[in-house]
Protein backbone atom coordinates (compact mmCIF):
# COMPACT_ATOMS: atom_id res chain seq x y z
CA UNK A 1 0.00 0.00 0.00
CA UNK A 2 1.62 3.48 -0.77
CA UNK A 3 1.46 5.47 2.06
CA UNK A 4 1.08 9.79 2.09
CA UNK A 5 4.12 10.85 3.70
CA UNK A 6 2.39 13.56 5.37
CA UNK A 7 0.39 11.17 7.33
CA UNK A 8 3.86 9.17 7.82
CA UNK A 9 5.30 11.62 10.50
CA UNK A 10 6.15 10.47 13.72
CA UNK A 11 5.03 6.49 12.32
CA UNK A 12 8.25 4.79 12.16
CA UNK A 13 9.15 6.58 16.01
CA UNK A 14 6.25 4.51 17.08
CA UNK A 15 6.66 1.56 15.39
CA UNK A 16 10.23 1.40 16.30
CA UNK A 17 9.74 2.20 20.35
CA UNK A 18 6.38 -0.23 20.47
CA UNK A 19 8.47 -3.11 18.35
CA UNK A 20 12.16 -2.70 20.59
CA UNK A 21 9.94 -2.19 24.32
CA UNK A 22 9.32 -6.26 23.64
CA UNK A 23 13.07 -6.80 23.33
CA UNK A 24 16.23 -5.77 22.31
CA UNK A 25 16.89 -6.28 18.03
CA UNK A 26 19.27 -5.49 15.60
CA UNK A 27 18.22 -3.23 12.60
CA UNK A 28 17.11 -6.18 10.08
CA UNK A 29 15.48 -7.86 12.91
CA UNK A 30 13.40 -4.71 13.92
CA UNK A 31 12.21 -4.37 10.23
CA UNK A 32 10.91 -7.71 9.75
CA UNK A 33 9.33 -7.67 12.59
CA UNK A 34 7.22 -4.29 11.94
CA UNK A 35 6.97 -6.29 8.32
CA UNK A 36 4.97 -9.08 10.45
CA UNK A 37 3.09 -6.98 12.99
CA UNK A 38 1.59 -4.38 10.18
CA UNK A 39 0.52 -7.26 7.51
CA UNK A 40 2.96 -5.07 5.47
CA UNK A 41 0.75 -2.46 4.94
CA UNK A 42 3.46 -0.02 5.91
CA UNK A 43 5.39 -0.18 3.10
CA UNK A 44 8.96 1.89 3.51
CA UNK A 45 12.18 1.53 2.39
CA UNK A 46 14.00 -0.61 4.47
CA UNK A 47 17.32 0.74 5.06
CA UNK A 48 15.66 4.19 6.19
CA UNK A 49 14.85 2.81 9.34
CA UNK A 50 18.77 3.33 10.84
CA UNK A 51 18.09 7.31 11.22
CA UNK A 52 15.39 7.29 12.84
CA UNK A 53 17.30 4.66 15.19
CA UNK A 54 20.07 6.56 15.48
CA UNK A 55 17.90 9.91 16.23
CA UNK A 56 16.64 8.10 18.74
CA UNK A 57 19.36 6.91 20.62
CA UNK A 58 20.83 10.62 20.58
CA UNK A 59 17.66 11.96 22.14
CA UNK A 60 17.87 9.45 25.00
CA UNK A 61 14.60 7.19 23.89
CA UNK A 62 16.92 4.11 22.69
CA UNK A 63 20.38 2.70 23.65
CA UNK A 64 22.47 0.22 21.54
CA UNK A 65 24.89 -1.99 22.19
CA UNK A 66 27.33 -4.44 20.12
CA UNK A 67 26.66 -7.81 20.18
CA UNK A 68 28.58 -11.13 18.74
CA UNK A 69 26.32 -12.78 17.22
CA UNK A 70 27.17 -16.16 14.83
CA UNK A 71 30.51 -14.22 14.27
CA UNK A 72 29.07 -10.86 13.14
CA UNK A 73 28.86 -7.54 15.31
CA UNK A 74 25.79 -6.60 15.40
CA UNK A 75 24.24 -3.29 16.83
CA UNK A 76 21.51 -4.06 18.77
CA UNK A 77 18.94 -1.56 20.08
CA UNK A 78 16.51 -1.27 23.30
CA UNK A 79 14.00 1.21 24.78
CA UNK A 80 15.17 3.44 27.44
CA UNK A 81 12.97 4.73 30.36
CA UNK A 82 12.76 7.93 28.77
CA UNK A 83 11.50 5.88 25.54
CA UNK A 84 8.97 4.32 27.31
CA UNK A 85 7.72 7.29 28.00
CA UNK A 86 7.76 9.06 24.97
CA UNK A 87 5.85 5.65 23.84
CA UNK A 88 3.29 6.27 25.61
CA UNK A 89 2.75 10.01 24.75
CA UNK A 90 2.95 8.77 21.46
CA UNK A 91 -0.40 5.72 21.51
CA UNK A 92 -2.18 8.28 23.14
CA UNK A 93 -2.07 10.93 20.49
CA UNK A 94 -2.20 7.74 17.54
CA UNK A 95 -5.13 6.95 19.31
CA UNK A 96 -6.32 10.36 19.67
CA UNK A 97 -5.88 10.48 15.90
CA UNK A 98 -7.86 7.37 14.41
CA UNK A 99 -10.63 8.13 16.90
CA UNK A 100 -10.97 11.63 15.46
CA UNK A 101 -10.98 10.09 11.96
CA UNK A 102 -13.42 7.38 12.91
CA UNK A 103 -16.12 9.77 13.63
CA UNK A 104 -14.80 12.03 10.45
CA UNK A 105 -15.64 8.82 8.54
CA UNK A 106 -18.82 8.17 9.86
CA UNK A 107 -17.77 5.28 11.96
CA UNK A 108 -16.94 4.15 15.26
CA UNK A 109 -14.97 6.22 17.68
CA UNK A 110 -13.17 3.57 19.24
CA UNK A 111 -10.82 2.45 15.88
CA UNK A 112 -7.75 1.89 18.25
CA UNK A 113 -4.66 1.40 17.08
CA UNK A 114 -3.41 -1.89 17.37
CA UNK A 115 0.30 -2.51 16.90
CA UNK B 1 29.18 -1.89 -7.04
CA UNK B 2 28.00 -1.91 -3.40
CA UNK B 3 30.70 -0.52 -2.31
CA UNK B 4 30.98 2.13 -4.83
CA UNK B 5 27.11 3.39 -4.13
CA UNK B 6 28.01 2.74 -0.22
CA UNK B 7 31.03 5.50 -0.89
CA UNK B 8 28.89 7.93 -2.87
CA UNK B 9 26.13 7.37 -0.40
CA UNK B 10 29.03 8.75 2.67
CA UNK B 11 30.69 11.37 0.54
CA UNK B 12 26.68 12.82 0.03
CA UNK B 13 25.88 12.73 3.72
CA UNK B 14 29.43 13.97 4.80
CA UNK B 15 29.33 17.02 2.64
CA UNK B 16 26.01 17.54 4.05
CA UNK B 17 27.10 17.80 7.02
CA UNK B 18 26.25 14.37 8.72
CA UNK B 19 29.05 13.43 11.92
CA UNK B 20 31.09 10.92 10.49
CA UNK B 21 30.78 8.66 13.25
CA UNK B 22 26.64 8.36 12.31
CA UNK B 23 27.57 7.97 8.13
CA UNK B 24 30.06 5.31 9.27
CA UNK B 25 27.70 3.44 11.44
CA UNK B 26 24.73 4.05 8.76
CA UNK B 27 27.09 2.35 5.96
CA UNK B 28 28.12 -0.63 8.08
CA UNK B 29 24.15 -1.49 9.04
CA UNK B 30 23.41 -1.00 5.60
CA UNK B 31 25.93 -3.64 4.43
CA UNK B 32 24.81 -6.08 7.12
CA UNK B 33 21.17 -5.98 6.23
CA UNK B 34 21.56 -6.21 2.49
CA UNK B 35 23.89 -9.19 3.47
CA UNK B 36 20.74 -10.49 5.72
CA UNK B 37 18.02 -9.67 3.11
CA UNK B 38 20.62 -11.74 0.41
CA UNK B 39 20.60 -14.42 2.68
CA UNK B 40 16.63 -14.10 3.57
CA UNK B 41 16.24 -14.36 -0.42
CA UNK B 42 19.05 -17.22 -1.35
CA UNK B 43 16.82 -18.91 1.78
CA UNK B 44 13.62 -18.83 -0.10
CA UNK B 45 15.33 -20.41 -2.98
CA UNK B 46 16.57 -17.09 -4.94
CA UNK B 47 19.29 -17.35 -7.12
CA UNK B 48 22.45 -14.81 -5.89
CA UNK B 49 22.38 -12.22 -8.81
CA UNK B 50 18.15 -11.66 -7.91
CA UNK B 51 18.91 -11.94 -4.43
CA UNK B 52 21.12 -9.22 -4.70
CA UNK B 53 18.66 -7.29 -7.10
CA UNK B 54 15.60 -7.94 -4.62
CA UNK B 55 18.13 -6.80 -1.65
CA UNK B 56 18.96 -3.81 -3.38
CA UNK B 57 15.38 -2.67 -3.76
CA UNK B 58 14.12 -3.46 -0.61
CA UNK B 59 16.89 -1.53 1.19
CA UNK B 60 15.73 1.68 -0.30
CA UNK B 61 16.91 3.56 -3.59
CA UNK B 62 20.15 5.78 -3.09
CA UNK B 63 17.59 9.39 -2.87
CA UNK B 64 15.70 7.96 0.16
CA UNK B 65 18.66 6.31 1.88
CA UNK B 66 20.29 9.69 1.97
CA UNK B 67 17.50 11.69 2.22
CA UNK B 68 16.09 9.91 5.03
CA UNK B 69 19.43 11.13 7.38
CA UNK B 70 19.43 14.46 5.52
CA UNK B 71 15.70 14.96 6.78
CA UNK B 72 17.24 14.66 10.29
CA UNK B 73 19.20 17.92 11.49
CA UNK B 74 19.81 16.31 14.74
CA UNK B 75 22.46 14.01 13.32
CA UNK B 76 24.63 16.65 11.73
CA UNK B 77 28.17 17.25 13.10
CA UNK B 78 28.23 20.32 15.75
CA UNK B 79 31.42 21.50 12.95
CA UNK B 80 29.04 21.69 10.33
CA UNK B 81 26.42 23.49 12.54
CA UNK B 82 28.84 26.29 13.90
CA UNK B 83 31.85 26.20 11.57
CA UNK B 84 32.82 29.57 12.78
CA UNK B 85 32.33 28.15 16.29
CA UNK B 86 34.90 25.26 15.69
CA UNK B 87 37.31 26.57 13.62
CA UNK B 88 36.95 30.66 14.58
CA UNK B 89 36.56 30.54 18.31
CA UNK B 90 38.19 26.97 18.54
CA UNK B 91 41.82 28.19 17.59
CA UNK B 92 41.54 31.13 20.29
CA UNK B 93 39.64 28.73 23.03
CA UNK B 94 42.35 25.89 22.72
CA UNK B 95 46.09 28.23 22.34
CA UNK B 96 44.73 29.69 25.54
CA UNK B 97 43.65 26.73 27.37
CA UNK B 98 47.00 24.87 26.20
CA UNK B 99 48.79 28.08 27.78
CA UNK B 100 47.11 27.82 30.69
CA UNK B 101 47.66 23.89 31.26
CA UNK B 102 51.67 23.68 30.47
CA UNK B 103 51.48 26.59 32.52
CA UNK B 104 49.90 24.98 35.59
CA UNK B 105 51.29 21.83 35.16
CA UNK B 106 55.13 23.32 34.96
CA UNK B 107 54.17 24.85 38.00
CA UNK B 108 53.17 21.74 39.64
CA UNK B 109 56.26 19.86 38.23
CA UNK B 110 58.52 22.54 39.87
CA UNK B 111 56.80 22.56 43.63
CA UNK B 112 56.72 18.57 43.16
CA UNK B 113 60.11 18.72 42.56
CA UNK B 114 60.92 22.07 44.79
CA UNK B 115 59.13 19.23 47.40
CA UNK B 116 60.81 15.96 46.86
CA UNK B 117 64.38 17.37 47.07
CA UNK B 118 64.21 19.71 50.06
CA UNK B 119 61.46 18.25 52.09
CA UNK B 120 61.90 15.15 51.31
CA UNK B 121 65.31 14.05 50.44
CA UNK B 122 66.85 16.87 52.55
CA UNK B 123 69.41 17.98 49.84
CA UNK B 124 71.03 21.12 49.80
CA UNK B 125 73.77 21.88 47.61
CA UNK B 126 77.23 22.15 49.36
CA UNK B 127 78.81 24.95 47.43
CA UNK B 128 77.30 28.29 45.82
CA UNK B 129 78.52 27.14 41.86
CA UNK B 130 76.83 23.57 42.76
CA UNK B 131 73.35 25.75 43.10
CA UNK B 132 74.67 27.41 39.84
CA UNK B 133 74.97 24.65 38.03
CA UNK B 134 71.54 22.82 39.38
CA UNK B 135 70.04 25.99 38.41
CA UNK B 136 71.13 25.52 35.12
CA UNK B 137 70.21 21.82 34.98
CA UNK B 138 67.06 23.36 35.84
CA UNK B 139 66.71 25.99 33.23
CA UNK B 140 67.84 24.14 30.06
CA UNK B 141 65.37 21.23 31.38
CA UNK B 142 62.35 23.43 31.64
CA UNK B 143 63.41 25.73 28.15
CA UNK B 144 63.14 22.30 26.50
CA UNK B 145 59.42 21.71 27.78
CA UNK B 146 58.37 25.18 26.86
CA UNK B 147 59.74 24.77 23.54
CA UNK B 148 58.03 21.89 23.11
CA UNK B 149 54.52 23.44 24.65
CA UNK B 150 54.98 26.51 22.49
CA UNK B 151 56.37 24.56 19.33
CA UNK B 152 54.07 21.54 19.34
CA UNK B 153 50.57 22.42 20.46
CA UNK B 154 50.09 24.88 18.04
CA UNK B 155 50.96 22.39 15.15
CA UNK B 156 49.24 19.70 16.69
CA UNK B 157 45.82 21.94 17.22
CA UNK B 158 46.85 22.57 13.33
CA UNK B 159 46.64 19.02 12.44
CA UNK B 160 43.72 18.51 14.90
CA UNK B 161 41.77 20.92 12.46
CA UNK B 162 42.83 19.90 9.16
CA UNK B 163 42.02 16.40 10.35
CA UNK B 164 38.20 17.26 11.59
CA UNK B 165 37.71 19.43 8.67
CA UNK B 166 38.44 16.91 5.77
CA UNK B 167 36.91 14.18 7.75
CA UNK B 168 33.87 15.84 7.93
CA UNK B 169 34.34 17.40 4.28
CA UNK B 170 34.13 21.06 5.28
CA UNK B 171 34.86 23.75 2.56
CA UNK B 172 38.98 24.48 2.77
CA UNK B 173 38.28 28.01 3.70
CA UNK B 174 37.05 26.88 6.99
CA UNK B 175 40.05 25.03 7.81
CA UNK B 176 42.67 27.53 6.60
CA UNK B 177 40.58 30.06 9.04
CA UNK B 178 41.47 26.95 11.84
CA UNK B 179 44.98 26.32 10.78
CA UNK B 180 46.03 29.76 10.54
CA UNK B 181 44.77 31.41 13.30
CA UNK B 182 45.85 28.24 15.44
CA UNK B 183 49.66 28.86 13.90
CA UNK B 184 49.59 32.20 14.35
CA UNK B 185 48.31 32.69 17.82
CA UNK B 186 50.55 29.94 18.97
CA UNK B 187 53.23 31.41 17.66
CA UNK B 188 52.99 34.53 19.64
CA UNK B 189 52.89 32.63 22.86
CA UNK B 190 55.54 32.58 25.32
CA UNK B 191 56.17 30.05 28.07
CA UNK B 192 60.09 30.92 29.94
CA UNK B 193 61.36 29.65 33.12
CA UNK B 194 64.33 30.40 34.47
CA UNK B 195 66.18 29.33 37.72
CA UNK B 196 68.90 31.22 39.36
CA UNK B 197 70.03 29.35 42.05
CA UNK B 198 68.50 31.13 45.00
CA UNK B 199 64.99 29.08 46.60
CA UNK B 200 61.98 31.06 45.56
CA UNK B 201 63.75 33.42 43.53
CA UNK B 202 63.12 31.40 40.10
CA UNK B 203 60.52 32.38 37.50
CA UNK B 204 58.11 31.09 35.35
CA UNK B 205 56.42 33.81 32.70
CA UNK B 206 53.42 33.56 30.26
CA UNK B 207 53.18 36.15 28.12
CA UNK B 208 51.56 36.77 24.50
CA UNK B 209 53.69 39.34 22.33
CA UNK B 210 50.14 40.65 21.04
CA UNK B 211 49.47 42.05 24.37
CA UNK B 212 51.68 45.95 25.36
CA UNK B 213 54.56 45.89 25.66
CA UNK B 214 54.33 43.31 22.83
CA UNK B 215 57.77 41.74 24.05
CA UNK B 216 59.57 39.28 21.93
CA UNK B 217 57.08 40.42 19.15
CA UNK B 218 59.95 39.66 16.16
CA UNK B 219 60.74 36.30 17.16
CA UNK B 220 57.13 35.55 17.87
CA UNK B 221 56.16 36.79 14.24
CA UNK B 222 59.12 34.18 13.01
CA UNK B 223 57.72 31.62 15.09
CA UNK B 224 54.17 32.18 13.07
CA UNK B 225 55.77 32.24 10.17
CA UNK B 226 57.41 28.91 11.04
CA UNK B 227 54.19 27.17 12.37
CA UNK B 228 52.53 28.20 9.23
CA UNK B 229 55.10 27.09 6.51
CA UNK B 230 54.88 23.33 8.73
CA UNK B 231 51.59 23.38 8.52
CA UNK B 232 51.41 24.45 4.50
CA UNK B 233 53.77 21.71 3.97
CA UNK B 234 51.80 18.80 6.08
CA UNK B 235 48.86 19.86 4.25
CA UNK B 236 51.00 19.86 0.95
CA UNK B 237 52.13 16.15 1.42
CA UNK B 238 48.69 14.98 2.46
CA UNK B 239 47.06 16.69 -0.66
CA UNK B 240 49.81 15.01 -2.63
CA UNK B 241 49.35 11.24 -1.07
CA UNK B 242 45.92 11.58 -1.37
CA UNK B 243 46.15 12.11 -4.83
CA UNK B 244 48.48 9.82 -5.94
CA UNK B 245 46.35 6.51 -4.02
CA UNK B 246 43.58 8.01 -5.99
CA UNK B 247 45.80 7.66 -9.32
CA UNK B 248 47.11 4.23 -8.34
CA UNK B 249 43.14 3.35 -7.34
CA UNK B 250 42.53 4.60 -11.07
CA UNK B 251 45.21 2.81 -12.56
CA UNK B 252 44.80 -0.62 -10.95
CA UNK B 253 40.77 -0.25 -11.98
CA UNK B 254 41.90 -0.09 -15.71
Amino acid sequence: MATNPSFMNGVPELLILRTLEASEMYGYELVQTIRAKTNQAISLGEGVVYPALHALEREGMLKSRRKLVNGRTRVYYSVTRKGEKHLAGLVRHWQHITDAIGLAIGGTAHAAVTL
Amino acid sequence: MLQSRFNRLSERLLHAGIAPRHVRRYVRELGDHFDDLVREENAAGTTRELAETKALSRLGNDDDLANAMLSRPELRSLTARYPWAVFGLGPVAMIALSVVAALFLEAGIIMLLDYLLHGVIGYAPATEAAKIANAKIATQIFTVYNTLAVYGAPLLFAWLFYRVGSQQRMRPAWIVTGVVLVCVLGGFQNLIFYDTGCRGCGRLLVESSLIPPFSHFTESLARAALNLAIACGVWWFAVRRKALSAMELHTARM
